[in-house]
């Protein structure tokens, strides 16, 4: 995967998950970081820190982003959400507004 | 996940932060209120927008989401006061763009405080029903700059000066007046027009007013309208350069009222250039810019239009009436046909065939043509001379424009029924003395009559034809059955007519030869054998030798 098209989400522990650019999107909020017209931290270096998003949730999230994209495309697979994961995987979404 | 987010904010028992610290929203906004001092002095490289999008979030999701709002509005109306402060400061030329390089940045910073904010603009804004965070920032930017007392005169009298030059003739930055008017659309359209467009068209008004005056005291007509011809032009471009779209109507209304509207009268009645002249020398392009500019005026063109039916009326009338003229009938109507012809050709070419303008012209000739009761007898003259001699030679296509342009004529008349009687007879002269130049030609103007006045008016006239080529299929017969005998007497040739198709004629009798006689009577017998029940009589007042 090329530099330019990747984006690195940092979850509350350190973690760092590398996922395309295109994935990323999915969530609004990246979106708008991502393409705002100021000259934030993130759009420089390229990576976004969540200190208050949980590894296993942010890994769940990364999921997401790729089955939202599938299913966009006309594959129409199962999300499987764990139950214990979906109170925090809720308030992350509502975050990141996805 | 969406539509489980909405179910989970009913279930809110849990929290997964209790806030403990009472200053906690006092502190979370600390941050952002730097975060925005920073944007706005264009620093911003350092902030990270998840921590800020994250304080924002949380102190919405706290429900300090009012004082969130409220200490971001007094916030942005600091920095836009001094912002316009600053303005105000600059001299002369560079107002304008001081003006719009705080715009520009003020749009960035909008932007960037929406991002951060925008948790805020989708939850808290709708259900209080306050106005959302870009709008908020363009509304604090009108009411603190645009219309801070300073500010509104000297912008909007910058603006009109700069128009004003350019009207006169300079070059003025156009870029940057685009981007200043472009301000004033997206800060919403009551306030371009309110702080530009009036103002702008009131303004215009009385240059273009002023402009008129001075114009029509000098000028001839031709040269007034390439005048007002070009400022509309101009105006047209300027609306393109660096107007709102919508503005490009009014403003040329506010030309064609000031500089056409109230010299209508004026301008076509004028001494020596005004619009009877230009139709008599044939000022295409005067004329075509006229009518453009003229389109554009209530009424303009119902004058013009009245004032051409008058001119080509009487123009019509002293032709039809001259004694002179009327001593020779194809003469007079040739004449016709040309004045019809440069009349249409003007439509054609400057007023873009306009059909109100056909209509008033064929309403016209149709008016002088029928002054005159002998109009009918020289069409069919004029037909009669065109096709005895006046088409020789001439192609056939030639021929159709001719016969063409001679029906135009014909359907001026109103005494169509005395065109036929003429035509009548002078068909019959052509037909029996074998003159007629070209037989097609003869058929084809029937045809013509045919389609303008339906099967009734041609019939006797078809008749005729019939009858010629009847006639000769009788004589071959005549001669086949008679054989040898027939040598010796004189050739015959019997044109066979029925009674009521040809002009009735007075039958003055002449004494024929005997031979002729002799002949005449074989011919009876042959005839009278082969179609029972008819009675010959014999017209020598038709025949030639």
């Amino acid at each position: 995967m090329r530099r330019e098209e990747t984006v690195k989400l940092i979850s509350a522990e350190g973690f760092e998950f590398v996922i395309d650019k295109k994935a990323a999107m999915v969530s609004q909020t990246i979106r708008n970081m991502l393409t705002s017209p100021g000259s934030f931290a993130e759009t420089e270096h390229g990576e976004v820190t969540f200190p208050e998003i949980s590894t296993t949730i942010l890994e769940k999230i990364c999921q997401y982003f790729y089955w939202s994209l599938q299913y966009a495309s006309g594959k129409e697979t199962e999300f499987h959400i764990e139950p214990e994961l979906s109170l925090e995987l809720m308030m992350a979404a509502n975050y990141l507004h996805t | 996940m969406s539509t489980q987010k909405k179910r989970g904010f009913q279930i809110e028992a849990f929290r997964h932060r209790v806030v403990v610290d009472p200053k906690y929203a006092e502190k979370t906004w600390k941050i952002l209120e730097h975060a925005i001092h920073e944007i706005y002095n264009h620093n911003a490289s350092g902030l990270s927008f998840e921590e800020l999008y994250r304080n924002a979030y949380n102190m919405v999701l706290h429900k300090f989401g009012e004082k969130l709002y409220s200490e971001l509005v007094s916030t942005m109306t600091s920095h836009l006061k001094a912002m316009a402060k600053s303005i105000e400061a600059a001299k002369g030329g560079l107002f304008l763009e001081e003006l719009n390089r705080k715009w520009t940045d003020h749009n960035k910073a909008l932007q960037m405080i929406r991002d951060i904010l925008m948790y805020m603009d989708r939850t808290f804004i709708p259900s209080t029903h306050k106005t959302p965070v870009h709008e908020l920032g363009l509304n604090l930017w009108r009411d603190n700059i645009i219309h801070s007392s300073n500010i509104q005169t000297r912008l909007q009298d910058t603006l009109l000066e700069l128009v004003q030059r350019e009207r006169t003739g300079e070059v003025i930055n156009r870029g940057l007046m685009r981007n200043i008017i472009k301000m004033l659309m997206d800060l919403g359209s009551p306030v371009y027009q309110e702080d530009f467009e009036k103002p702008f068209l009131e303004v215009s008004a009385d240059f273009y007013r002023g402009e008129s005056q001075q114009f029509i005291e000098c000028c001839d007509c031709g040269d007034y309208l390439k005048k007002a011809e070009r400022r509309l032009n101009e105006e047209i471009e300027r609306v393109s350069h660096y107007l709102d779209v919508k503005s490009e109507a009014k403003i040329t209304n506010v030309v064609g009222k000031e500089m056409i509207e109230s010299h209508v009268h004026r301008l076509v009645h004028m001494e020596n250039s005004g619009l009877v002249n230009m139709l008599v020398d044939d000022k295409y392009e005067d004329l075509g810019r006229m009518h453009n500019l003229f389109r554009r005026v209530p009424n303009g063109l119902s004058i013009v239009r009245d004032v051409m039916t008058s001119h080509i009326r009487d123009t019509g009338k002293e032709l039809v009436t001259d004694p002179e003229k009327l001593k020779d009938p194809v003469d007079f109507v040739q004449r016709l046909l040309d004045e019809k012809d440069k009349h249409d050709k003007i439509i054609g070419l400057a007023f873009n065939n306009d059909k109100t303008f056909q209509n008033a012209l064929n309403s016209s000739f149709e008016y002088f043509i029928n002054l005159n009761p002998r109009s009918p007898e020289f069409i069919s003259l004029f037909v009669d001379d065109k096709l005895r001699k006046g088409l020789k030679g001439v192609s056939e296509e030639d021929i159709e424009i001719v016969l063409d342009k001679v029906m135009m004529l014909f359907r001026y008349l109103q005494e169509k029924d005395v065109f036929e009687k003429y035509y009548k007879q002078h068909l019959a002269k052509r037909l029996l003395s074998g003159k007629t130049v070209s037989d097609d030609a003869e058929r084809s103007l029937i045809v013509k009559l045919k389609t303008e006045c339906g099967y009734q008016f041609t019939s006797k006239l078809e008749g005729m034809f019939t009858d010629m080529k009847t006639s000769q299929d009788t004589m071959q017969g005549f001669y086949a059955s008679m054989g040898p005998e027939i040598v010796d007497c004189p050739t015959l040739a019997v044109q066979v007519l029925t009674t009521g198709s040809w002009p009735t004629q007075s039958s003055a009798t002449c004494n024929l030869p005997s031979d002729i006689l002799g002949v005449c009577d074989k011919f009876r017998m042959y005839y009278l054998g082969t179609h029972t029940g008819r009675r010959l009589i014999l017209a020598d007042k038709y025949g030639h030798s």
